[in-house]
């Protein structure tokens, strides 16, 4: 599970402005749960996981993932932590199953279990054809099988999924909504990103909606309904960051 | 750290690599044709052009002024050389339309016989031989004329002397026979050793340039960093990973490059066994060669994966990594020109020190403590610099940089700002590029005139303008205040410890790298500079540069960098100052006067007393130099021998009391240094 407590990020701008990227962000994804990250481009969310998975250092707060603290223990998360984006590459000149075992053995798969952990992922994958094909021959929807491939070798509990769905055809995008299905009933704790209203509406069970750094609105997509009575989730989403800049304007 | 997932990362990258087309290009292919091509290719081709050469008929025009038994004779034994044609004179041509035609290359020479008689009443035939000196068959054919002409010399003496009964032999009193000592081994690594470390240097430096290119910049490029960042490797790991990774590359390289070059050598003398005997290449001294190029091999690693990290792709990477293939082609030539033999100095300098130590490796005679102080030297720059990567690839805001906003912001948002680092740093190179070449030629032409336009219109003007264009605050930013007048007298008091001190480091540098006779004697032109008095030449050299320079860089430039704090101001500010005087030798000096200079004014906020202090240093080094020579310790002094490094304890000691009393005075300035 991920625990997030007021993770903040700050960047100092060239003209020496403070840039809160992340804003005292709290809350918790459990296992076998889907929580959503929205708001629109810009609005800190591949900041906020890229904190997640160590890769940035928050500037204040911290987070846990199963248990483990971001800053004591980075090694310890990552390696409980399957991480996937939409702009990620891959190696072209390797293939993929070279691809596989380099990152099962990043990942610490014991040597003797990383071919029957590549033939179970396959399977589940249907990634059999071209395993043995280097990458720059693949289509974009085998590309996508070897990054997830890739992000799942060490069978995390916890998937990190960065607005995985960006550029990519109607397909494919399909293909990687029900494997997020899949890991929810595997009993993963799965936090996905995303900038579309639709694509949060249809998988999440839990929306956390950002803007400019700092939670909106947190809870379900009945919750909003039920709250503001209203039924479009782009008017919700409107609703929500007007009432948040008129508290704001309250308070100055 | 893990070292089995370093070797797992290692053998990815080698595989990666040994996939792409341009690692196997450069670092493989390239040396194993190269050697080959250049000498039996090259070789083969030269011998074969000189032949045709040989072959082809060379046109002469001969004309005979004399006319006689003796000219005829001559001329007629120039037809005796086989592919000389002589061209028969034609009636329309004028004298003059030869020389053209040799001109145009259509003949190869054109030959003028006179004669006259010498002061002892001997008739002497003036033979003047016309050929292109830029023509590789009028050269050829100059030298065949030549050649017979001395033959026919020397029969025509003998024949002068037969008259007179006298032995031919009474010419011969000397006998000069050329016996070359070095063995031929020596004259190959004599040959060898002049171009083996410039392609040594060159052929590793870009194939571990592109290998390094691709290995963080090329990740970012094709996001694929993030995929190793967020697994559960740690950064040191990949750093190093990465690291081994090039320098196997490299080895490999210089290894083939070796390897390469010996087979090549080989090949050559069995061709040439006839001629130079049984040859042996000294294998011993590549293999030495080999070993020794190991740390420099790291520090380029080090130093290219730093520019790679950096870098947000491979474009951008390799744009950075220009000026080092620039940098090291140009150092690595030392080794091919004549005259530079391994110094202490030399032995400090990166590239350099490697180039002449390989050639005197070839040579056979080398020196082994500098080959223990260019070692032991270049591992400490490879510890600075691989230290330096691992610091880079731990930090976030270098990994993600996005400098494409910052960029953007330059040219359009912060247009305005003129004490932005970028800004200021065009104007510095701008200025530094106005000095060098309109300021040069202003004081070739005349010096004091010359001197005094270039500090008023290429110094003070542009540091005002660009203040006024900006609408800043010109009082507020040069710190025009007036300070108590103890802290000019203090400023007096401490003029001189700094400049004995600033006098020590120009003496540690000419220890290094001598100071040559032909700077001093330039040095000296400044301080008498032709017909002007000895006071209008401390106007134009203390007084103003104290003000145009402290303008431009107390008051000016030292404002860019005050948001980074105090000291770093004073320092950046320093080795600015120091840079802008183009002179290897007085850059030092001119960095700690710049320190000194920099630190009166960030503590008194006035910028009257760096220039009051700039002026004191130079006057005094004006007047040493002028009345110095006539006091024998100052002579001394000013020579650089015997110097007495000694008095530089005193100065230290007494620069740090007056230290003292003047931040006890300057304590409680409401005017203090504040970040801006």
């Amino acid at each position: 599970m991920i625990v997030a407590e007021n993770l903040t990020k700050v960047f100092i701008q060239k003209n020496n402005e403070k840039l809160y990227a992340v804003n005292d962000l709290s809350f918790t994804a459990e296992r076998g749960e889907i929580v959503v990250l929205l708001g629109v481009n810009g609005a800190g969310k591949t900041t906020a996981m890229r904190m997640l998975s160590t890769v940035l250092k928050p500037t204040s707060g911290t987070a846990t993932i199963e248990g483990f603290d971001l800053l004591k223990h980075p090694q310890k998360v990552r390696a409980n932590l399957g991480f996937l984006s939409g702009d990620t590459g891959l190696y072209i000149r390797l293939t993929a199953r070279e691809t596989i075992t380099y990152f099962a053995k990043l990942y610490d798969v014991e040597d003797s279990k990383i071919k029957e952990r590549i033939d179970e992922v396959a399977d589940l994958l249907d990634m059999h054809d071209f395993l043995d094909k280097k990458i720059d021959f693949l289509s974009t929807g085998m590309k996508q099988k070897v990054s997830i491939a890739r992000s799942i070798i060490h069978d995390p509990p916890v998937m990190i999924f960065d607005e995985p769905t960006v550029g990519l055809d109607i397909l494919t995008a399909k293909n990687i909504v029900s494997f997020i299905h899949k890991c929810k009933h595997d009993g993963k704790c799965v936090l996905f990103s995303t900038h579309i209203m639709r694509e949060a509406e249809r998988i999440a069970d839990k929306i956390v909606m950002i803007h400019e750094g700092k939670i909106l609105a947190e809870g379900s997509w009945e919750d909003f309904k039920k709250e503001t009575g209203l039924h479009d989730l782009d008017d919700i989403f409107i609703h929500f960051l007007n009432r948040t800049k008129e508290e704001e304007n309250e308070l100055q | 750290m893990n070292f089995s997932k370093i070797i797992t990362i290692y053998k990815k990258e080698l595989l990666d690599l040994m996939r792409d087309r341009r690692t196997i290009i450069t670092a493989i292919v390239l040396p194993i044709i190269l050697y080959p091509l250049i000498m039996i290719g090259l070789s083969a081709m030269m011998s074969r052009q000189k032949m045709k050469l040989e072959q082809q008929t060379m046109v002469i025009y001969v004309n005979d002024n004399v006319i006689d038994e003796t000219s005829q004779m001559i001329i007629n034994s120039f037809n005796e050389i086989e592919t000389i044609q002589i061209m028969n004179k034609a009636e329309i041509y004028e004298e003059e339309t030869y020389l053209s035609l040799l001109g145009e290359n259509s003949i190869q020479a054109v030959i003028d016989v006179k004669d006259s008689l010498s002061a002892a009443g001997y008739s002497v035939f003036n033979i003047s031989v016309f050929y292109n000196q830029t023509n590789e068959k009028s050269i050829l054919t100059y030298d065949k004329i030549t050649n017979k002409l001395y033959d026919i010399e020397d029969e025509l003496v003998g024949e002068r002397l037969e008259k007179i009964n006298i032995n031919e032999e009474i010419l011969n009193a000397v006998e000069i026979k050329k016996e070359n000592i070095a063995p031929p081994e020596q004259m190959i690594g004599f040959i060898v050793g002049k171009f083996l470390p410039y392609l040594l240097i060159i052929l590793t430096i870009s194939a571990a340039s592109v290998v390094a290119s691709d290995l963080v910049a090329g990740e970012k490029e094709r996001g694929t960093l993030e995929t190793i960042l967020v697994s559960a490797a740690r950064r040191n790991e990949l750093v190093i990973g990465k690291y081994l990774t090039i320098i196997t590359i490299s080895i490999m390289t210089v290894v083939l490059n070796l390897f390469s070059m010996y087979l090549s050598f080989q090949h050559i003398f069995r061709q040439a066994q006839g001629y130079i005997g049984d040859l042996q290449l000294p294998l011993g001294n590549f293999a030495l060669i080999l070993v020794l190029m190991l740390p420099l091999i790291t520090l380029f690693a080090a130093i290219l994966l730093s520019i790679s990290t950096y870098s947000r792709n491979i474009k951008e990477s390799q744009s950075y990594q220009m000026p080092l293939l620039f940098g090291a082609i140009m150092l690595s030539m030392v080794s091919l020109l004549p005259g530079f033999e391994l110094n202490l100095g030399f032995a400090l300098i990166p590239i350099v020190n490697f180039s002449l130590m390989m050639r005197d490796i070839m040579l056979g005679n080398y020196q082994i403590q500098y080959i223990f102080i260019i070692v032991g030297y270049t591992i400490l720059l490879d510890i600075i610099m691989i230290s330096v990567s691992i610091k880079l690839f731990n930090n976030e805001s270098v990994l993600f940089r996005t400098s494409e906003e910052k960029s953007l912001k330059f040219w359009g948002k912060e247009k305005k700002n003129v004490f932005s680092t970028q800004f200021i740093i065009i104007f510095f190179i701008v200025i530094l590029l106005a000095l060098f070449y309109i300021g040069g030629s202003w004081q070739a032409k005349n010096l004091p005139n010359g001197l005094l336009k270039t500090e008023l219109l290429l110094i003070l003007l542009p540091s005002i303008l660009v203040l006024r264009i900006s609408k800043s605050d010109i009082k507020k930013t040069l710190r025009m205040n007036i300070s108590a007048p103890v802290n000019f007298l203090l400023v007096a008091l401490m003029a001189i410890p700094v400049f004995i001190l600033a006098i020590i480091s120009m003496q540690i540098v000419n220890i290094i790298f001598p100071i040559p006779e032909s700077y001093i004697e330039s040095m000296s032109k400044i301080i008498y500079m032709g017909n002007i008095s000895f006071l209008q030449v401390i106007f134009i050299i203390a007084v103003i540069p104290g003000i145009c320079e402290e303008i431009m860089f107390r008051g000016y430039i030292i404002n860019a960098f005050t948001k980074h704090g105090f000291w770093k101001a004073i320092i950046i500010t320093a080795i600015l100052f120091g840079a802008f005087h183009l002179d290897p030798f007085r850059m030092l000096p001119a960095t700690l006067l710049g320190f000194w200079m920099g630190y009166l004014l960030l503590k008194t906020n006035s910028i009257l007393l760096p220039m009051f202090a700039h002026f004191l240093n130079n006057s005094s080094a004006l007047v040493l130099g002028r009345f110095g020579e006539e006091i024998p310790v100052i002579r001394n002094i000013i020579s650089g021998q015997d110097f007495p490094f000694w008095i530089g304890i005193p100065a230290i000691i007494i620069l740090t009391l007056l230290l003292k009393v003047f931040i006890r005075i300057n304590k409680n300035n409401p005017e203090n240094f504040q970040r801006s």
